[in-house]
């Protein structure tokens, strides 16, 4: 029985399609904020709908789809056993991107739950939990029926991705509907807020590190052919990670009106946070350096050792602004958003490219269509980030200054308008890093397309199970 | 070059970058003659010429300039000074730190001058600080910053005498160093704002 690898590849070519489409509504409200008028009066092209649009296609669209991905491809080798039920994960193909493209279609509609990174409906929501347990399903059965003793470092982490978010989604979505397209949570006011925030800083946890960790670790070593530096120190910070994570979530409510000390319990547990984050870094940069020789032939190991270096800045920038003096000034303003994209364009993006450049040819069975293209995608994809990064950190300090500067009478000095009407020029410089980003996305798109056009069947069996570490 | 390491190399390291690297290569200044003979100096520059612009022109964040008084000016003026310097010196501890990894020369003579090659061209740019127009300043600095980046990875397997696969690695991981540290810069400047060393903010 051979390794069913035609739902990864469906899942990897979707997840491409999302990334371009994602990024382009990011770009396109980039440049609203630059020129307002070019919604051209529609309300599905209004800021409001389509920041929401672009949020959920990248998260949901591109990051997902990549994790389901790389998760059932990762899972069937490092169990050496087929899928478990293939047809219950082309069922999870279908419903996800079904729901994607309705929910995308319905936010456009303007239907919204009003929770941040959660704005589906509940029709959409019940379709999720639907879908993602069946994921759930399908992995936890195929390492249920692994030749392997060892549960590899990787399935741990897409494993907590699974359980965690299965958790956070549905408690976070249990609602009243009302309508078809209208529910109201059953949670109110501040505690509304904490659960939200709960979800919220969680899905950066599990999905957006916790989830592409277990990318990394797979396709780190994969990529580099070295084992990982220390397993031991994987398996410390795994621990230590998914214990602290789930804590940290209320630095988003820092001086609202929730407990003093809920808010300083989530900035102690986001500063804790910093050690088993970087201790990833560390364990991945170890391992990448020893494979220094292939990084000339190899264009995706670049991609990753820069990804880690983002992880890098980004893990240690989030419990930097958690603290509740830095939050203060940064809080509201461009600076989260700046944060937000080191770490979903640096991190996510980035690993998830690097991890796409190697799977494509391997599932196509023929080589990489232009070495050449990933590379000018590559410094595409860094000066766009770097534009985006700076002008986004011009911007928040400017208007962190100007929104808490005081007159001689303890008045706000400037209006709000006039400090928004300041930041038109670094919104032209994030439009301008933004498109450099898609720019290489879309480069990317077609490489893998014309790769994938060259294809060859390919088929890869399990090796046999070993006599002195396997089960069977 | 080594026994030369000093301000008067400025030209040099700022328009012959590649040359001032292969001389590097072969020889070897000491760490105290390029710290004090030239990264002190050049470290001096952007504070000085943040402090003439920022008493001239005060604070220009797109609205009305915000001015302030002489005394937190010259505060965060010396405050920028010592983060400079803080910061140079990490860098070049830090790259010695790294060859150990990755196979490359531990000389930490080398290691600072390397990095006062890199970091030439920012403190020489930093000339726009005389106009403390915040996004003028990031249109300038930005350019010069990605020529410095440019400088790190084409000078450091150069200088520290490893191959150029593993020198783009220690570069991005000296990067990412680099990166932290500038955040962390942000964040510790923002802290002191709040406690009331900088513009008069509320909080």
């Amino acid at each position: 029985m051979n390794y069913e690898d035609r739902i990864v590849t469906a899942f990897t070519a979707c997840a491409v399609f999302w990334a371009v489409l994602g990024m382009l509504a990011g770009v396109y409200v980039a440049a609203e904020l630059v020129w307002p008028t070019i919604d051209i009066g529609l309300p599905g092209l209004s800021f409001g709908r389509l920041r929401t649009l672009h949020t959920t296609l990248v998260l949901f669209g591109f990051g997902v789809s990549g994790l389901i991905a790389t998760g059932l491809y990762s899972v069937q080798r490092t169990s050496h056993v087929r899928l478990f039920a293939p047809g219950l994960a082309w069922f999870v193909l279908y419903a996800w991107q079904l729901t994607i493209v309705l929910g995308g279609a319905s936010i456009m509609a303007g239907w919204n739950a009003g929770k941040e990174y959660a704005e589906l409906e509940w029709p959409f929501d019940l379709a999720i939990a639907v879908a993602w347990v069946s994921f759930g399903i399908v992995f936890f059965g195929t390492i249920a029926r692994r030749k392997m003793e060892a549960i590899y470092i990787s399935n741990w982490f897409y494993g907590a991705l699974i359980i965690v978010v299965a958790m956070l989604h549905i408690v976070n979505s249990l609602a009243l509907p009302a309508t078809l397209g209208k529910s109201y949570s059953l949670f109110a006011g501040a505690q509304d807020a904490v659960v939200e925030w709960w979800y919220g800083h969680n899905a950066v946890g599990f999905l957006l590190t916790g989830g592409f960790l277990g990318m990394l670790y797979y396709f780190l070593p994969k990529q580099a052919e070295q084992p990982i530096w220390s397993y031991r120190l994987s398996i410390v910070a795994f621990w230590a990670f998914v214990y602290t994570y789930i804590w940290a979530g209320p630095h988003h409510l820092h001086y609202h009106a929730i407990p003093e000390w809920v808010q300083s319990l989530g900035m102690v547990m986001s500063l804790i946070l910093l050690a088993p984050s970087w201790a990833t870094m560390v364990n991945g940069i170890m391992t990448v350096s020893a494979a220094a020789k292939k990084l000339r032939s190899d264009p995706a190991l670049k991609f990753i050792v820069l990804s880690l270096a983002f992880y890098g800045l980004a893990t240690f920038e989030g419990p930097m602004l958690a603290i509740k003096s830095v939050n203060v000034f940064s809080h509201f303003t461009e600076w989260t958003i700046g944060h937000v994209h080191s770490g979903a364009l640096g991190w996510n993006a980035l690993i998830t490219f690097g991890t796409f450049y190697f799977l494509v040819p391997r599932l196509a069975g023929a080589p990489l269509y232009s070495a050449r293209l990933a590379n000018i995608h590559f410094w595409l994809a860094l000066a766009g980030i770097m534009l985006y990064v700076l002008s986004m950190w011009g911007a928040g300090v400017s208007q962190g200054v100007l929104w808490l500067s005081l007159d001689e009478l303890g008045e706000v000095r400037f209006s709000f308008n006039d400090v928004m009407a300041a930041m038109k020029p670094y919104y032209l410089l994030r439009f301008v890093g933004g498109f450099l980003f898609l720019a290489g996305a879309v480069l990317m798109a077609f490489n893998l397309a014309r790769t994938f056009a060259g294809r060859r069947t390919v088929t890869v069996a399990p090796p046999p199970a070993h006599a002195a570490r396997g089960l069977a | 070059m080594p026994a030369r390491f000093s301000i008067f190399s400025l030209v040099k390291v700022l328009f012959r970058p590649k040359a001032a690297f292969e001389t590097l290569a072969t020889q070897e200044p000491p760490a105290t003659r390029v710290f004090f003979g030239f990264a002190l100096w050049i470290g001096l520059l952007p504070p000085l010429f943040a402090y003439i612009g920022t008493m001239n022109f005060g604070w220009r964040l797109g609205v009305e300039p915000v001015f302030l008084p002489q005394r937190t000016v010259f505060a965060i003026s010396a405050a920028y000074f010592v983060a400079l310097l803080l910061g140079f010196l990490t860098s070049a501890v830090i790259a010695r730190w790294m060859a150990v990894t990755y196979d490359a020369s531990q000389s930490l003579g080398r290691c600072f001058a390397l990095m006062a090659v890199v970091g030439a061209p920012l403190a020489i740019g930093s000339v726009i600080h005389l106009y403390p127009h915040a996004f003028i300043n990031v249109l300038v600095l930005v350019p010069t910053l990605i020529w410095s980046m440019y400088l790190l990875y084409r000078g450091l397997p150069v200088v520290l005498h490893t191959g150029p696969n593993r020198g783009m690695l220690m570069a991005s991981a000296l990067i990412a160093y680099l990166l932290v540290a500038a955040v962390s810069l942000l964040g510790v400047t923002v802290a002191l704002w709040g406690s009331g060393l900088g513009p008069l903010i509320g909080t």
